[in-house]
């Protein structure tokens, strides 16, 4: 079942006086379905964040809609967009975006405790997704006292405590040593394989883009080309990717 | 590295920096401006010239050393406060390959100039508002506005002394603060955690101990030798108790509040609890020394205001006339000097200055305070006799020797001055008597004039240090929105990230930056209404026992410090919402 659905999305930023107009995307469209884990490449500048801004609904398009699960963004006003985004989306960003004034259990509830979850639930479900993702012990503790991986698994229980029909990832490995990095990622191919989770990830490590089912490249705000992993393994799948890197790279030099 | 290199670094990290550096500036230009004029009016040779002047001297030459303390405490802190916060980037200049001498050389000049600019513009701020400011002061005094002020030499000298060493304090401070830390340790100083600290709750047992004991005291106490005496341990066990309930009483509710699941997780009181969780640590300190300083600045000024305005209430009791003029007659009067003469003589005398003698021969009255037992003769012929103590109660069997002549005068107060000294060599030109003998005049204008050189003066140094309280204590403020400001910044863009709506979260946020500034305010009002009764047991000491007028000195002064503190975080909350934003964006 289709759960995103991008249908001509454009974003031009124009500067305050209006002379200068920067299109970060020309016209993108994609869907998602349900339960996939999909991967977003791209070089920085390339306009992967500007797409992931406006998938979170923090940003909007200049023209294009997106739907999730059929509802147009463009439908939901304002005021209860906040809402909309607690109650559907869950982000993992690359620098973690903890509280330091709360210890890693209240930053973990804090969805929760903003859609005034009961006590008892709140807790009850804290401790499967804490279990989980192996930060049990490391619940009492603060942001400052444990360390990167350990916040960014932090950061996905708050993600997807509120059991999200969507997971946005941005680099989530992008401030995580190689060996933290890996035991991200396998967390987050449970949480898709065992879970069910429906996971977009934005990444420019081929490494972490190889863990998913399918990845989309984006060059000058196009989507450039997509790659299925099939019944490929993560290795081949890496390899792949790489290759097609490659060919993303020296289609840049020749178009100049 | 080139000529002028650290000057120019400096330069450059005052000048980008000057959100931080231009009040820290201005607050020296401000202690340093006041100062010079305390110093300044403690030495002009011109004040001693007028009536009162001699009192007002005196009083500002006792201000200046404890001036001079409070400034240099002052100054030190601030440096403190700023070098605190900039240790990461001393790391990062060790990481880029400064060494800690270079870092040093660097931190001297900034130092320099920021102290330097201060000084000069502090004695410019001196200079121009000096000869407003000393007008002020002769209208205080009551004196004539005849005088220009020019500073005392002594007070360029003196704020020279302050400044420099200042800057040797605080350059040496800053530089141990580079010189025992390594860059790894450096750059990471401003994440360290924030711990509880421990015997959180006996602290604020202690704390609330302390201050209610202080307060009991201060309440009770009513008698005032006692009152003087342990006004100045109250004092210290106040401000104790203040540090104690803002840093451990601030976290021991909050924790309490915290253990109350129910109530902790639900939205608003989950963010804005451990967002009051996080200011207490930080500012506890900061917000208890706001407190101290508005205190000590209501207090000074409700003190000094009450008895600059009580003046003609202590004065009324120990004049029931205007004029008490004593005649020493002796055993052997002599008859041609009689009351009847004196008094129509000074009443002729008076009318020629335009005043206009009063009190019939009812009023004048005459009192003698030795009995008829101590062997005195007979009362002078015409002067109406009243027996009486020292209480102006009559006694039985007292019988008059000396006379006291009493009586009003109306008129114009200066003119009234001038004639009652003129008294003795009046009387004594035209009975041909020793001036000595007939010179004893007590009267209400001198005492009056003492009083508003006495009392002006000692408003005008009140008012003084609370220029320099309220310096200190709006830079605190603003030191505290601007680091709050930084740190909110990404709080509020996770929160919303998070899915908290913006408007939700304004509204917490506000709540906390409220609470934060008014805790100090609603204790200072505390300590206020507490310290106001025994200021007044203080103030008895000068006569003064009005605890009415006190109090409404201290409504109305601690009513208009709220309104001044109020302007002060309207201001730098500009600061503070400006470094904010409320993006959601980095």
């Amino acid at each position: 079942m289709e759960l995103l659905k991008i249908q001509n999305v454009k974003k031009v930023y124009t500067t305050k006086l209006g002379f200068n107009q920067c299109v970060a995307l020309k016209n993108v469209s994609f869907s998602v379905s349900e339960g996939e884990f999909v991967a977003i490449m791209g070089a920085s500048g390339s306009g992967k964040t500007t797409l992931l801004n406006i998938i979170a609904s923090l940003d909007k398009p200049t023209s294009g809609q997106v739907l999730l699960a059929g509802t147009p963004f463009s439908s939901i006003r304002d005021r209860d967009l906040s809402k909309f985004r607690r109650d559907n989306l869950g982000f993992v960003f690359q620098e973690f975006n903890l509280l330091d004034t709360f210890s890693l259990k209240d930053n973990i509830l804090l969805p929760l405790v903003l859609s005034q979850t009961p006590v008892k639930e709140m807790e009850a479900r804290l401790e499967p997704v804490a279990s989980m993702l192996g930060i049990r012990h490391l619940l009492s503790k603060f942001p400052y006292e444990v360390s990167g991986g350990e916040k960014q698994r932090a950061a996905v229980a708050r993600a997807v405590i509120t059991e999200p029909r969507l997971l946005l990832a941005d680099e989530p490995t992008g401030a995580l040593d190689s060996k933290s990095s890996v035991e991200l990622l396998e967390n987050f191919s449970r949480l898709n394989r065992e879970a069910g989770r429906t996971i977009l990830m934005v990444t420019h490590s081929a490494m972490a883009a190889s863990y998913a089912g399918r990845v989309l490249f984006i060059k000058d705000g196009d989507i450039f080309a997509q790659l299925y992993r099939g019944e490929e393994d993560n290795r081949g799948f890496f390899d792949r990717i790489v290759g097609n890197l490659s060919v993303l790279e020296d289609g840049g030099s020749s178009n100049g | 590295m080139g000529k002028g290199f650290y000057r120019k670094l400096a330069w450059a990290n005052v000048r980008r920096s000057r959100e931080v550096y231009l009040p820290y500036l201005l607050a020296a230009a401000i202690i340093g401006g006041v100062y010079f004029l305390v110093v300044g009016m403690a030495f002009a040779d011109k004040l001693s010239g007028i009536p009162g002047g001699d009192n007002a001297r005196m009083l500002f030459a006792m201000g200046t050393t404890v001036f001079t303390i409070f400034a240099f405490c002052f100054l030190f802190s601030i440096n403190r406060f700023l070098v605190k916060r900039r240790k990461r980037e001393f790391g990062l200049y060790g990481v880029l390959g400064l060494s800690k001498g270079h870092v040093a050389r660097i931190l001297l000049w900034e130092n320099a100039m920021v102290l330097l600019g201060g000084l000069a513009l502090g004695i410019l701020f001196a200079l121009v508002l000096g000869k407003l400011l000393f007008l002020l002061l002769l209208k205080l005094m009551r004196a004539l506005p005849s005088l220009e002020f020019s500073p005392s030499p002594v007070a360029y000298v003196a704020i020279t002394g302050l400044f420099g060493a200042v800057y040797l304090a605080t350059s040496a401070y800053n530089l141990a603060q580079v010189h025992l830390s390594n860059p790894i340790q450096l750059l990471q100083s401003e994440r360290r955690g924030e711990r509880d600290s421990r015997f959180l709750l006996p602290k604020a047992l202690l704390g609330a101990l302390l201050l209610g004991a202080a307060y009991y005291f201060a309440w009770t106490i009513q008698n005032t030798g006692l009152a003087m005496g342990v006004f100045f341990l109250l004092v210290l066990m106040v401000i104790f108790a203040t540090y104690l309930l803002f840093n451990a009483g601030s976290i021991a509710i909050l924790r309490l509040l915290r253990a109350n699941k129910g109530f902790y997780y639900k939205p608003t009181h989950f963010v804005t609890i451990s967002g009051m969780f996080h200011r207490m640590r930080q500012n506890a300190s900061s917000l208890a020394t706001i407190c101290i300083l508005s205190t000590m600045l209501t207090v000074t000024l409700t003190g000094t205001l009450s008895l600059y305005l009580g003046q003609e209430e202590t004065l009324g009791p120990l004049y029931p006339y205007d004029v008490r003029y004593y005649i020493i007659q002796g055993e052997e009067p002599n008859p041609d000097i009689t009351p009847a003469a004196i008094d129509a003589f000074l009443a002729q005398e008076a009318q020629k200055q335009g005043l206009l003698m009063t009190g019939e021969a009812d009023s004048r009255l005459v009192f003698t305070e030795r009995t008829q037992d101590e062997g005195y003769g007979q009362p002078i012929e015409g002067f109406e006799v009243v027996y009486a103590d020292s209480d102006w109660q009559p006694l039985p069997h007292s019988v008059y020797l000396d006379g006291n002549l009493y009586f009003d005068l109306a008129g114009d107060g200066e003119a009234c001055l001038a004639f009652v000294e003129e008294i003795p060599a009046l009387m004594s030109a035209a009975f041909q008597v020793p001036a000595e003998d007939y010179g004893q005049v007590r009267d209400i204008f001198t005492a009056r004039q003492d009083g508003y050189g006495l009392y002006g003066g000692l408003l005008f140094l009140g008012a003084f240090f609370s220029i320099l309280f309220l310096a200190v204590a709006v830079l605190m403020l603003y030191f505290k929105q601007i680091t709050e400001g930084y740190e909110d910044k990404d709080r509020f863009a996770i929160l919303q990230k998070v899915g908290m709506e913006q408007r939700q979260v304004k509204k917490t946020i506000n709540a906390q930056v409220l609470w934060v500034f008014f805790l100090p305010l609603l204790m200072t009002i505390l300590h206020m209404v507490f310290a106001s009764k025994i200021l007044t047991r203080m103030l008895g000491a000068f006569q003064m026992n009005n605890w009415g007028l006190v109090l409404a000195c201290a409504a109305g002064i601690t009513g208009g410090f709220a309104l001044l503190y109020l302007l002060a975080y309207k201001l730098t909350a500009r600061v503070y919402y400006r470094l904010v934003r409320w993006g959601v964006g980095k």
